[in-house]
């Protein structure tokens, strides 16, 4: 049950009646007794909570920064009319609005109530309970019940980067060619023999397939396909760090905090996570490489295999990617780099271009990654890609004060750190891309359409 | 691309919550039964409880607040135990409240007086009572019961166990007892007993009155709890059991209200409001109440939520500024803002990335135009001094850099 504010309106009458009335104590007796007699009277003929049906639909899918709807109808198979309000309870993140709906259902029938969703978070969004306030005859009482209503709304992580995407799919048509390329070299593979016309390269005429017909003809190549890129996540507690401007506010990610401490020094907004950038430059990688006419993995690795997509079709690809991506979230443990390099050799049979979305971080790297990078590079080429941080580059920029150059010195000394173990990596033959948040994922696929230019795959 | 990015279904790691044809509701709220059901043990295990507490109450009823030296009072701190010593000998002992009944008693025949508290009692009409008195304690009105007796100057002694050292033989013979409190200095001829060590004795006895009147310091010897001990009970038999009924004055046991009252007529604040009031605010207690309630129930459970972290990135970057800062670590950061300016230069300069100080030295002098020691004690000098140093060799590296990007 549950009093309305109307109870205790009437009790602060009662005190008005009590304080001028003849007899103060049989008044207050009086008082009291008509009052629980009301509200029990409310409570008698109130519409019963219990009863009541849900039924709901809607969305199910969302992509983070787009509103979902869920419509939840309310059935009554009860004799009286339910009126009052109905909370749908939703995790804080989910931003579900209306958060306290009016709620009038006459006996036998259905309401619908339409309730949007803005996700602030990538996930899932599981619906907690609804709860229902059945108001009495005389507004005074209200019986409240709770049904649970399964409903969950997957969020998906945004894929922002696919504005980059036919920039990159015109340079990949250039690259193949709708016209196959005359020129022999690496990263090609043999296409037709066709008649040469004038102006061919004399160097790709085919001399055995000329002695054959009577025609002189020549060789086309084409850009190599069906190669295999495998795209792996790095959730260690490295991705955890926030960086950049986050495009869409995260939960919690409000400037100044919050709670009771609330503290008046503006504080700079912590951006995205790592994991988060890095998901994005992977997709751009994933849709640019099915189009390619790759097949395209994708494994997300702390300590252990926390999402793996393997032989998605081309069609089907990216959303089984983002589907195994929406509830990855940064674990903060140390990532198990000799682990995660087993797995990527005990699924990666044959060669492939190997991934790895990390963080140039020297003191993780050297701990985890570097003694057991040679078993990985030995049999796959190996793309290491970091999420820089713009602010630690900002700081190296600054100035003003003796302060400032302290800071400009730390800053220095990280990305001293950085360019020396991207170096390093090099010198293992490994491809490192080290970019700014917003410039990942153009970065990666740049450097992998350079890869496939190179017939390096 | 949106038709690429449109979901599947049927994927394995879709959302569960989508498949439930006709809407699988079910009521989580508990029903009264299943309340009951939950409860009863518990409600069960409250009832005997408080039924014990009532029984038990019941039984055995409260003793009420202690008496200190009261001859009725079986509590640590009453004297029964000495009364019922004293009447297994013979003594009548009489329990009084009153100046009066002390007066009465008094008129009966030669009698001590044993006064242990004067807060309600008049110390005029007690010092017309003639004969024996033993007044234990600093009490009110000393100089009236005993004239001559003072407090001796000084703090009290702590009661524990002393010998008599004196030649009155209710003390002598009893040996150590536990005295202490307040000392004090007698009139000449008087005997005192159980001297403090500030000074003054803890018993003074002296004839007064028509009688001997003697002064006790502390009463502690005379009750239940320390009775048995030492040569208490003895002493406490020597001062009172010499065979004379005693007149045991005690504090009433309904002491009077105190006689000046505020307000009209001595009547309290709460005897003058109206009744109404009174009433008012227990009806006011009830609205607010109601209005808690109101407010208090939440409709619908709070929903809590497994948030990530937020960790900055350049948290690790800004707490090594920070330190730097703290510890004015100038060396080692010049050394990071040079190896910074040269990690960038020395490729811009043509030159490879292992090249000694000479040569890039001498490279940026001859591409600037800068003097070359002024670049080389910027690159490879000594550490700035002081914080003033620190900024103007940043400023003059970044100079180097722009210069050496702008030509």
């Amino acid at each position: 049950m549950a009093l309305t504010g109307r109870a205790g309106l009437v009790a602060a009458l009662g005190i008005v009646v009590v304080l001028f009335a003849p007899q103060p104590g049989a008044a207050l007796a009086g008082v009291c007794l008509v009052l629980a007699a009301a509200v029990i009277v409310d409570l008698v003929f109130a519409g019963a909570v219990r009863p009541l049906r849900f039924h709901r639909s809607g969305d199910t899918l969302v992509r983070l920064g787009q509103p979902a709807t869920v419509e939840l109808i309310v059935e009554n198979p009860g004799g009286r009319r339910v009126r009052g309000m109905l909370r749908d309870a939703w995790p804080p993140s989910a931003n579900a609005t209306p958060r306290v709906a009016r709620l009038d259902v006459p006996p036998g029938e259905r309401r619908k109530i339409v309730v949007t969703l803005d996700p602030t978070r990538r996930g899932d969004r599981s619906s907690v309970a609804v709860t229902v306030r059945s108001l009495g005859p005389l507004g005074l009482a209200a019986r409240q019940g709770s049904h649970r209503s399964p409903w969950t709304v997957r969020v998906l992580p945004p894929f922002l980067s696919r504005k980059h995407l036919p920039s990159r799919l015109a340079r990949l048509r250039e690259l193949e060619g709708q016209h196959p390329a005359l020129v022999r070299g690496q990263g090609t593979e043999f296409d037709s023999l066709r008649e040469y016309v004038i102006g061919d390269d004399v160097r790709s005429i085919d001399w055995r397939a000329t002695a054959r017909r009577h025609d002189v003809v020549v060789r086309t190549w084409r850009p190599e396909r069906d190669r295999r890129v495998l795209i792996v996540l790095d959730t260690g507690r490295t991705s955890a760090g926030r960086v950049g401007d986050a495009p869409i506010p995260m939960a919690g990610a409000t400037p100044g905090g919050g709670g009771l401490l609330v503290r008046t020094e503006p504080r700079p907004t912590p951006g995205w996570p790592r994991l988060d950038w890095s998901m994005d430059a992977a997709l751009l990688l994933a849709a640019l490489a099915a189009r390619a006419g790759d097949q395209v993995d994708f494994l997300a690795y702390d300590r252990a295999v926390r999402a793996w997509v393997s032989g998605a079709s081309r069609s089907e690809l990216l959303s089984s990617m983002v589907n195994a991506m929406a509830p990855i979230e940064a674990e903060l443990i140390e990532a198990d780099s000799q682990g995660m390099v087993a797995a990527i050799l005990s699924r990666a049979k044959r060669r492939c271009l190997v991934v790895l979305l990390t963080d140039l971080n020297a003191a993780a790297l050297d701990e985890g990654l570097m003694p057991v990078l040679p078993q990985l590079s030995s049999r796959h080429l190996v793309l290491v890609a970091g999420v820089s941080d713009p602010r630690v580059a900002a700081m190296a920029a600054r100035r003003g004060s003796a302060e400032e150059v302290y800071d400009a010195a730390a800053a220095e000394h990280a990305q001293l750190e950085r360019r020396r173990i991207t170096a390093r990596l090099r010198r293992h033959g490994v491809e490192v891309v080290d970019a700014p948040p917003e410039d990942i994922a153009p970065a990666l696929a740049d450097a992998y359409l350079a890869l496939k230019a190179a017939g390096r795959l | 691309m949106s038709a690429v990015l449109r979901p599947v279904q049927a994927s394995g790691g879709g959302p569960q919550g989508g498949g439930s044809p006709g809407g699988g509701s079910r009521p989580t709220s508990p029903t009264v039964r299943s309340t009951w059901n939950a409860s009863r043990m518990i409600v069960l295990l409250g009832a005997l409880l408080v039924l014990a507490a009532v029984v038990g109450v019941l039984i055995n009823p409260g003793r009420g607040p202690e008496r200190p030296l009261d001859p009725a009072d079986t509590s640590l701190a009453g004297s029964k135990a000495l009364a019922d010593l004293l009447r297994d000998r013979g003594v009548t002992v009489d329990r009084v409240d009153s100046v009066q009944a002390a007066t009465e008693k008094a008129a009966t025949g030669n009698r001590l007086l044993l006064i242990t508290d004067m807060t309600y009692f008049d110390e005029h009409t007690l010092s017309r009572i003639p004969g024996d008195r033993l007044i234990i304690g600093n009490a009110f009105g000393l100089e009236t019961l005993a004239p001559g007796v003072r407090m001796h100057p000084g703090p009290p002694a702590r009661s524990r166990s002393r010998e008599p050292e004196c030649q009155l033989p209710a003390a002598r013979l009893s040996g150590s007892a536990y005295m202490g409190g307040t000392a004090f200095d007698g009139p000449p001829g008087a005997t005192g007993c159980y001297p403090s060590p500030y000074g003054g004795h803890t018993l003074i006895t002296y004839p007064n009155a028509g009688g001997v009147t003697t002064i006790v310091g502390d009463g502690s010897f005379m009750t239940n709890l320390r009775l048995a001990e030492d040569g208490n009970a003895a002493l406490a038999l020597n001062l009172i059991g010499t065979g004379r009924p005693v007149t045991w004055l005690v504090r009433p046991d309904n002491p009077p209200p105190a006689l000046d009252l505020p307000g009209e007529r001595g009547k309290s604040m709460y005897e003058l409001m109206p009744d109404n009031i009174l009433w008012t605010v227990y009806m006011a207690i009830i609205a607010v109440a109601l209005t808690a309630f109101w407010r208090g129930r939440r409709l619908g459970p709070v929903v809590a939520e497994r948030l990530p972290v937020i960790v900055r990135a350049a948290e690790t970057v800004e707490g090594r500024g920070r330190l730097y800062r703290a510890r004015r670590a100038r060396q080692r950061a010049a050394e990071s803002l040079r190896a910074g300016t040269i990690d960038r230069l020395t490729p811009r300069l043509g030159l490879a990335s292992g090249a000694g100080a000479q040569e890039v030295v001498a490279a940026l002098a001859a591409r600037t135009g800068q003097d070359a020691p002024q670049v080389g004690a910027a690159l490879y000098g000594p550490p700035p001094a002081d914080d003033a140093g620190l900024v103007a060799l940043a400023g003059y590296l970044d100079f180097i850099e722009r210069q050496v990007s702008e030509l």
